[in-house]
């Protein structure tokens, strides 16, 4: 780069300016495709990010994984139309997964409003219908926090969509199509982002089995299914089991962030993303049991004793040790005095 | 007389199949188009109307006058009308059917009845026959009779009338639609065709409206709006409210949508010359304190205007909100109801739902986050134990790989609720599989094995995240 430090503070200065006019992002400047993706050498992209996180702090909803996060310069932005593809029907489950996440994460902020959640009535059918007590179990997402709208027509589910688009009294908008109808153009997205924008509130627009194409939602999200990793367990993961849900992104479309995938896994307890470690990883970061053992289990583990301030069970045993009560000894004696 | 003897008398008769349930939808027609005069309209048998014009007449400047805009309306109409108008329905019922548009003046009822026959008395033919064979042959006759040996002889229906008709006894005549407790209507000079000047009229009307539901302390929950057409035609427009409502501006707003929902059901015609807007069912008005700048921020409300704009242009079940049922059968277990506001929440939750806390297990059993309207069948061909998961199976045309499964939970179907269905076919065991994808999917197995008549089968019924 042959431009001096001051010049380009000057150019970001300028662009911050224009972004706040314009009310957009600015772009990110393309780096040197030699750099890696490196703190130090991409000073631009971090003088970017903290522009836009200065003007706006509260514009982006933070994923609550880094490297995604800062991939999107912040987050998902709040007060917008946001896309998110799934590339067949059959991974509709994945998509709206993803999408309930995200709503999950936004009712944290804002406890209590409802969601509305807008379909045709040709994805319900094909699709599936949203089941509350499986929103509630995996997102949180209680059944009086629950609208849905059944359109049968995608007119009119755009109508709802516009209207609903518009209010603040709603925690988040869902609209979910399939396809590419055509008149779900430019403009009829640049109207949904448009009246989210003034609104403050996001609408997720989920598209099922759909080609992408040119809209005006600021970023495209291409969600697929990871495989899940097994059920965590006291005695390391339990092998064939179906633990949290997993998912792929793809960053299709955003003017500030690089293209690139992550898999991203939903802590249904916590209500929070995490992203997917590797195995060694994993272990590695919780060496020790969180829950300790329990004493009175029909196979106590051999570690317990050694940490004991008893003699090894291979020493010869003391006399003062005789007379300790052994432990099914203990456990009778204890026993009735319990039942008083 | 056969068709063929009337054939043969006038060759060129033109014969039309008698149709007992059109003449009903017409009569109806014509009771709907005679709300124009009073609400309390009720169909007499299947060919007459009666209309209790009680306190109605003097709009239409007196009781000739009504009486003549009736007969001339239907006569533009193309129905050849009689009328007759008196204080009692049988006196009414009378002068309509043997006198002819004639107007019976309080306490005139003997005198109008006394020559009539004994049809007028609107009794039984064999009644009638009966009195006439003994020599009772005018309403007069029966009047001068009498009355224990009438009542002993003929029975008390004939005494009943006959009270009725003179106005001894007070006959109810029953509405055929419930009226409204709030009404207010405008009567245009010149006939409206636009839909955009119905709009301004339903807020004209609403305005008005406002006032009385104010003074009453009451909104609107069931609003009806009603256009009679030049030529009789009426429709009616009825929408709801989530919670009661009293702004013109509002109701104006769910009427606009409504119009713009039924644009094309609604035909002008020549134009609507009465629109009439009705309260069909209020309620209590709460009134909200504003705050300094004016502005009462209401979340709720909201919700539930922009829900009664949906429901207005998309139907009654277009918003819909789960609620919980007890049920462990998993398609019971949320039924989805139209939007209703739910109500207001002063006191924090005390004990926690049942959804959030199960009582017999720690970890509440997996449950999809979609599931389909009817379990899809699925095929599946081999399983690597007869009570286990499928190896693979065949969805929507697509194959589909197995690789992890967790289960079986076994549901039962609920014996209480079908008393016919067999306990071993109809128990399901679900099980939460992933493909080979990464997709999660929720299969059961209907039935047991071993059980040699029915076979068991497989159903997909829901998606995980």
């Amino acid at each position: 780069m042959a431009m001096t430090a001051v010049a380009r503070e000057t150019v970001f200065a300028l662009r911050r300016q224009i972004a706040k006019i314009e009310g957009t992002l600015p772009e990110r400047l393309a780096a040197p495709a030699a750099a890696p993706l490196d703190a130090d050498v991409n000073t631009d992209l971090t003088i970017v990010r903290r522009g836009i996180a200065a003007a706006l702090p509260d514009a982006f909803l933070p994923i609550g994984v880094q490297r995604f996060d800062a991939a999107l310069s912040g987050g998902l932005p709040k007060a917008a139309l946001s896309e998110i593809h799934g590339l067949e029907t059959r991974d509709a489950g994945a998509v709206a997964g993803f999408a309930l996440s995200l709503t999950s994460l936004i009712l944290k902020q804002t406890p209590g409003l409802p969601v509305l959640w807008i379909g045709t009535s040709e994805i319900f059918r094909e699709a599936g219908f949203p089941y509350a007590r499986g929103l509630h179990a995996s997102f949180g997402i209680g059944p009086e926090q629950l609208l849905f709208t059944e359109a049968p027509k995608l007119v009119d589910a755009l109508w709802v969509a516009e209207e609903a688009a518009r209010m603040t009294a709603l925690a988040a908008v869902i609209l979910e199509i399939r396809g590419n109808p055509q008149r779900l153009d430019l403009t009829a997205t640049r109207r949904l982002h448009a009246r989210a924008q003034a609104a403050g509130r996001p609408v997720f627009l989920l598209r099922q089995a759909a080609e992408p194409e040119p809209t005006a939602a600021p970023v495209r999200l291409i969600v697929a299914s990871a495989p899940a990793t097994p059920r965590d367990t006291i005695a390391g993961p339990l092998a064939g089991s179906i633990g949290r849900p997993a998912f792929t992104l793809t960053i299709g479309k955003s003017r500030t962030a690089l293209p690139g995938q992550f898999t991203l896994e939903w802590n249904p307890d916590e209500r929070a993303f995490d992203e997917r470690w590797s195995e060694g990883r994993d272990r590695a970061k919780n060496p020790v049991p969180v829950v300790s053992l329990s004493g009175g289990g029909k196979d106590p583990a051999p570690a317990s004793g050694a940490v004991l301030a008893f003699p090894a069970l291979g020493s010869p045993i003391s006399p003062a040790a005789r007379n300790q009560p052994s432990r099914p000894q203990r456990a009778a004696h204890l026993g009735p005095r319990r039942a008083g | 007389m056969g068709i063929a003897d009337a054939r043969a008398m006038h060759p060129s008769i033109e014969i039309v199949e008698a149709d007992p349930e059109a003449d009903r939808r017409l009569l109806e027609g014509l009771a709907d188009w005679c709300d124009r005069y009073t609400p309390l309209v009720a169909l007499d048998g299947a060919d007459g109307l009666f209309l209790d014009v009680t306190g109605c007449t003097h709009l239409f400047g007196g009781e000739r006058a009504m009486l003549d805009d009736i007969l001339s309306r239907f006569f533009h109409q193309g129905f050849d009308v009689r009328a007759g108008l008196a204080a009692t329905p049988g006196a009414a019922w009378a002068a309509a059917r043997f006198c002819g548009d004639r107007i019976v003046v309080s306490g005139e009822e003997e005198a109008l009845l006394a020559p009539l026959p004994l049809a007028a008395l609107r009794i039984e033919p064999s009644t009638r026959t009966s009195l006439e064979s003994v020599g009772l042959r005018t309403a007069g006759a029966v009047m001068a009779a009498p009355r224990a040996p009438l009542a002993r002889r003929f029975g008390a229906l004939l005494l009943l009338r006959l009270d009725q008709a003179l106005g001894r006894l007070d006959e109810a005549v029953s509405p055929r639609l419930p009226v409204a407790p709030l009404s207010v209507e405008r009567h245009l000079a010149e006939p409206v065709t636009l839909t955009e000047d119905i709009e301004r009229l339903v807020g004209m009307l609403a305005a008005t409206l406002k006032t009385d539901l104010e003074r009453r302390g009451e909104g609107a929950r069931t609003l009806a709006l009603l256009l009679f057409r030049v030529d009789g035609a009426v429709s009616r427009i009825a929408i709801g409210t989530s919670r009661p409502m009293r702004e013109p501006m509002l109701i104006q707003k769910l009427f606009h949508e409504r119009l713009a929902a039924i644009e094309q059901d609604i035909d002008a015609g020549y134009g609507f010359d009465l629109v009439r807007l009705s309260v069909l069912a209020a309620a209590t008005f709460d009134m909200q304190q504003a705050d300094l700048a004016g502005e009462v921020t209401d979340d709720g409300a909201d919700i539930a205007l922009f829900a009664d704009r949906v429901r207005a242009r998309l139907g009654e079940g277009a918003v819909l909100r789960p609620v919980a049922v007890e049920s462990h059968l998993p398609e019971r277990a949320v039924a989805t109801i139209p939007f209703t506001e739910a109500p207001r929440r002063t006191t924090p939750p005390k004990k926690p739902d049942r959804l959030q806390a199960p009582p017999q297990t720690i970890f509440p059993p997996e449950r999809p986050i979609r599931l389909f309207r009817s379990p899809e069948p699925i095929d599946v061909p081999a399983t690597e134990m007869p009570e286990g998961p499928p190896l693979n199976f065949r969805w929507r045309r697509a194959l589909y790989r197995v690789t992890r499964a967790e289960g079986p939970e076994r549901i039962a179907a609920e014996w209480w609720r079908e008393a016919a269905s067999d306990p071993i076919t109809s128990t399901r065991d679900y099980f939460r599989i992933e493909d080979a994808d990464g997709r999660r999917y929720w299969l059961y197995r209907q039935g047991l094995y071993g059980n040699t008549q029915v076979p068991p089968r497989w159903f997909m019924h829901g998606v995980f995240a």
